[in-house]
């Protein structure tokens, strides 16, 4: 086993609080990806 | 006039079109869904069901009684043949449905339509790879909730069996050379390499990811760069990193073409034959159309007309290589150009072509994914249809205000990395576009760096599971569901 996560970075994937904080910043980001619109391609030819 | 749109599936795509035609079109209008399941199932949360963490039941609901309740006619029965110009004695266009339960089980019913949405989604080909058969030689599936439950108790009794002290090997991931929907072979093996911490077996068994994809992270969309934590990285890059951190071995460029108890034949981009041994496996199988017919008023066969495995679309089919392929021609409306009265939204229309590049074995075998099929562009596209068939009854002529192309949409991938309130994680990923647009973004692979980011995390988990709560609540119509987005 290769550890690629460090102690410090798990400890921020993984504490409550922080990920509070990110869940809420995550909401907001991916509602701004999905639900920002949609449209065709080829009319901006 | 009153108009009558017929829905076949009842899938993210055939559900969320028929909501949304039955809450913006009068009573006059009729909505009617033609499926042979009677269950809606929100696939997504099947991963859970798969590790024994979430019950089947939380995940599924009973159709007829929501539909009585909305106004929507509900027929349980399956799509036989398309006949859009009628035939010699109707004249409406209709589709061949027969009944699969009941009093009427066998009957078949000509259920005529002015608009048909067909919203049928993918066949799970498990027959295109000999033996793959989900509950047999030890190989699972989580494509459904009975697979998934299924693949629990194959999981379960083998987890007891390490804890007896059996050493045990695991393979995960696709059953074809040209399967897709790595996404959720990615999320299972995750959670199940977690659910082998929690009871305390993992040093018994060793884990294997098993793809098509030329490299890790491809998703079937030739991966992507990505933001991770202020930095770029490619997904490859972000994938064999928590594939090394979980001890997760990894075979590639392999594609499964036999299946005997306990052992997985590939062949390898190389060209060798080759086998990997395993005590339980989750293999995703291919996709196809599901072999529908059409004809025409006379009778004749028009197959080709409307289908290409799946549905045509207004989609630019013309064979060309990987360096010619457009975003372009990817379909905005979900048309079929011949019968302009017929959708196929979702998974249900025949993609142009692949988006991750096509590759080949030494010996010809074509080795690489075929493009995903997801559930969030599955609910756009289908609102798109249902907003352009509302427009063109209203307006009494036809309306195809509404676009979204694959090219010009974004998808969130919140993929499961395990379960629990504080020890669960998640991998959110977000891609924008779905196709990537080479001409907008030359310099990010064809993506929106913004827009197309990575994050591991607890509130992955978190998010993964309020998505389960508010499109359970969404799709059983409660008060206000429509102001959820797809």
């Amino acid at each position: 086993m290769t550890q690629r996560i460090s102690k410090y970075q798990r400890f921020k994937m993984m504490n409550p609080i922080i990920q509070f904080f990110k869940f809420i910043y995550l909401s907001i980001k991916i509602m701004m990806v999905v639900a920002g619109g949609h449209g065709g391609t080829r009319a901006n030819k | 006039m009153m108009a009558k749109i017929v829905i076949l599936g009842a899938g993210i795509s055939g559900h969320v079109s028929a909501a949304h035609l039955r809450r913006k079109l009068s009573k006059e209008h009729e909505v009617v869904v033609v499926s042979p399941n009677s269950n809606y199932q929100w696939i997504p949360s099947n991963i859970w069901v798969g590790i024994g963490r979430m019950k089947s039941e939380k995940i599924l609901f009973p159709l007829a009684p929501l539909y009585k309740k909305k106004g929507i006619d509900f027929k349980q029965a399956k799509a036989i043949s398309f006949f859009p110009e009628g035939d010699k004695t109707e004249t409406k266009p209709y589709v061949l449905s027969e009944y699969v339960v009941g009093d009427n089980k066998g009957k078949q019913e000509k259920v005529t339509y002015d608009y048909l949405i067909n919203a049928t989604g993918p066949k799970l080909n498990f027959e295109a790879t000999e033996g793959l058969i989900p509950g047999e030689n030890k190989t699972y599936s989580v494509c459904t909730y009975t697979h998934a439950d299924h693949a629990w108790d194959g999981l379960k009794s083998l987890i007891q069996e390490m804890k007896q002290g059996k050493k045990a090997k695991i393979l995960i991931g696709t059953g074809h050379a040209k399967s897709t929907c790595q996404g959720a072979a990615f999320e299972y093996i995750l959670n199940v390499e977690q659910e082998l911490r929690k009871h305390n077996v993992r040093d018994m068994a060793e884990v294997t990811w098993i793809s098509n994809e030329f490299k890790l992270g491809d998703f079937g969309m030739d991966g992507m760069l990505l933001s991770y934590g202020g930095m770029t990285m490619k997904s490859h890059e972000m994938v064999e990193m928590i594939f090394e951190d979980r001890d997760i071995k990894w075979v590639l460029g392999a594609g499964v073409n036999k299946i005997e108890d306990g052992i997985a034949h590939y062949e390898n981009l190389d060209g060798e034959y080759k086998t990997e041994t395993y005590d339980f496996a989750m293999l995703i199988p291919s996709f196809s159309g599901h072999g529908f017919k059409a004809f025409d008023k006379n009778e004749n066969d028009i197959t080709e007309k409307l289908f290409k495995g799946f549905m045509i679309v207004d989609a630019d089919y013309t064979a060309k290589p990987y360096e010619e392929w457009s975003v372009k021609d990817w379909p905005e409306t979900y048309q079929n150009p011949s019968y302009k009265n017929i959708f196929a939204p979702g998974i249900a229309f025949a993609p142009p072509h692949a988006i991750s590049k096509p590759r080949k074995s030494k010996n010809g075998t074509a080795i690489s994914p075929a493009p995903p099929r997801t559930g969030m562009p599955s609910g756009i596209t289908a609102k798109l249809v249902a907003d352009n068939i509302i427009d063109s009854i209203k307006n009494g002529k036809e309306s195809l205000d509404h676009k979204g192309s694959l090219g010009n949409m974004g998808a969130a991938c919140i993929a499961s990395a395990g379960y629990g309130f504080t020890q669960g994680s998640g991998v959110s990923i977000t891609t924008y576009p779905i196709v990537p647009d080479y001409e907008k973004y030359p310099k990010s692979q064809g993506r929106q760096l913004g827009k197309t980011f990575g994050e591991i995390g607890l509130a992955g988990h978190w998010l993964k599971l309020a998505l389960h709560y508010a499109f359970i609540y969404k799709v059983k119509m409660k008060p206000f569901w429509w102001l959820i987005p797809e």
